[in-house]
């Protein structure tokens, strides 16, 4: 495959990473919806407020983590999903691929099956996403 | 048919094209999530139309949409969204267990009729469509009026 077409292939993937983040920003009461390595760097992001994005990025993949090692000291293997509910909303996070996380914040008028169904149903569609993009 | 079973059967169709979108096999998988994106959008945005057109029929005191027990759409008069996912979700779950043991198939409707009021729920795609009116309402008959 040449370098020309593999460039295009990651562009366009990108592209469609982008167009996730601003479906998922799309739903009521969704203020932010980030993409978050595993060292915590946001590599994707889309918001409509100013937050601070290096801070997000650390705070999600720690308490993802934690929510996973506390899982896994009941006999939970594998976790799919990590809800914090907070008073002014919440923040759904959810594992992609190779320690990518895709992280929502809402406002407390998000409507939570809502916004759990478009994670739950854009998850697989990121997994083959990010899987083709680490690849190429 | 009236704007309520048409609304209802457009609104499985749309399910169903979401459900072939997901297993299409994906050889381009930039277009294949565009495709789903879009069925999906289109979906939601029916169920949306529905549980908004049912709230404005007479005599209908609540329409909400649920994904497994979460609230995913709800007409402005609905009340206590949570708790009454919570029911739905139960009610879902005893219903399934029964309809096995009867051999009855998948779920398609629930009714919980109170001596005051009565719930619908309806089995929609991967949704529960619930509609909440008082108990000497004739839900078929009201759900045929125009709206």
């Amino acid at each position: 495959m040449s370098n020309i077409h593999l460039l295009n292939t990651r562009k366009s993937q990108s592209s469609e990473i982008d167009s996730i983040l601003r479906n998922l920003m799309s739903i009521q009461g969704v203020s932010a919806a980030a993409i978050i390595d595993n060292d915590g760097f946001v590599t994707h992001i889309h918001r409509d407020s100013e937050v601070n994005t290096d801070a997000i990025g650390a705070s999600v993949q720690v308490v993802f983590g934690a929510a996973a090692r506390s899982a896994a000291h009941v006999g939970h293997h594998g976790t799919n999903m990590v809800i914090c509910e907070n008073t002014e909303g919440y923040i759904l996070s959810t594992p992609i691929d190779a320690g990518f996380i895709l992280a929502l914040v809402t406002q407390r008028d998000a409507l939570l099956g809502r916004v759990r169904f478009e994670l739950k149903e854009t998850i697989p569609v990121l997994k083959k996403l990010f899987s083709s993009y680490l690849a190429n | 048919m009236h704007w309520f079973e048409s609304q209802l059967l457009a609104l499985n169709k749309l399910a169903d094209k979401y459900v072939v979108s997901q297993k299409k096999p994906a050889a381009n998988i930039v277009k294949s999530s565009a495709d789903m994106r879009e069925s999906r959008g289109q979906f939601i945005e029916a169920v949306q139309a529905l549980v908004d057109n049912v709230s404005k029929v007479k005599g209908i005191a609540a329409c909400t949409a649920y994904h497994d027990g979460l609230i995913l759409a709800h007409s402005k008069q609905a009340l206590n969204i949570d708790a009454f996912g919570a029911a739905v979700q139960e009610s879902l779950h005893a219903a399934q267990q029964s309809a096995e043991m009867l051999n009855l198939g998948d779920i398609e409707q629930i009714v919980i009729v109170g001596t005051t009021n009565k719930v619908a729920m309806l089995s929609v795609g991967p949704l529960m469509l619930c509609i909440a009116c008082p108990k000497h309402i004739n839900l078929a008959s009201a759900l045929r009026q125009d709206i």
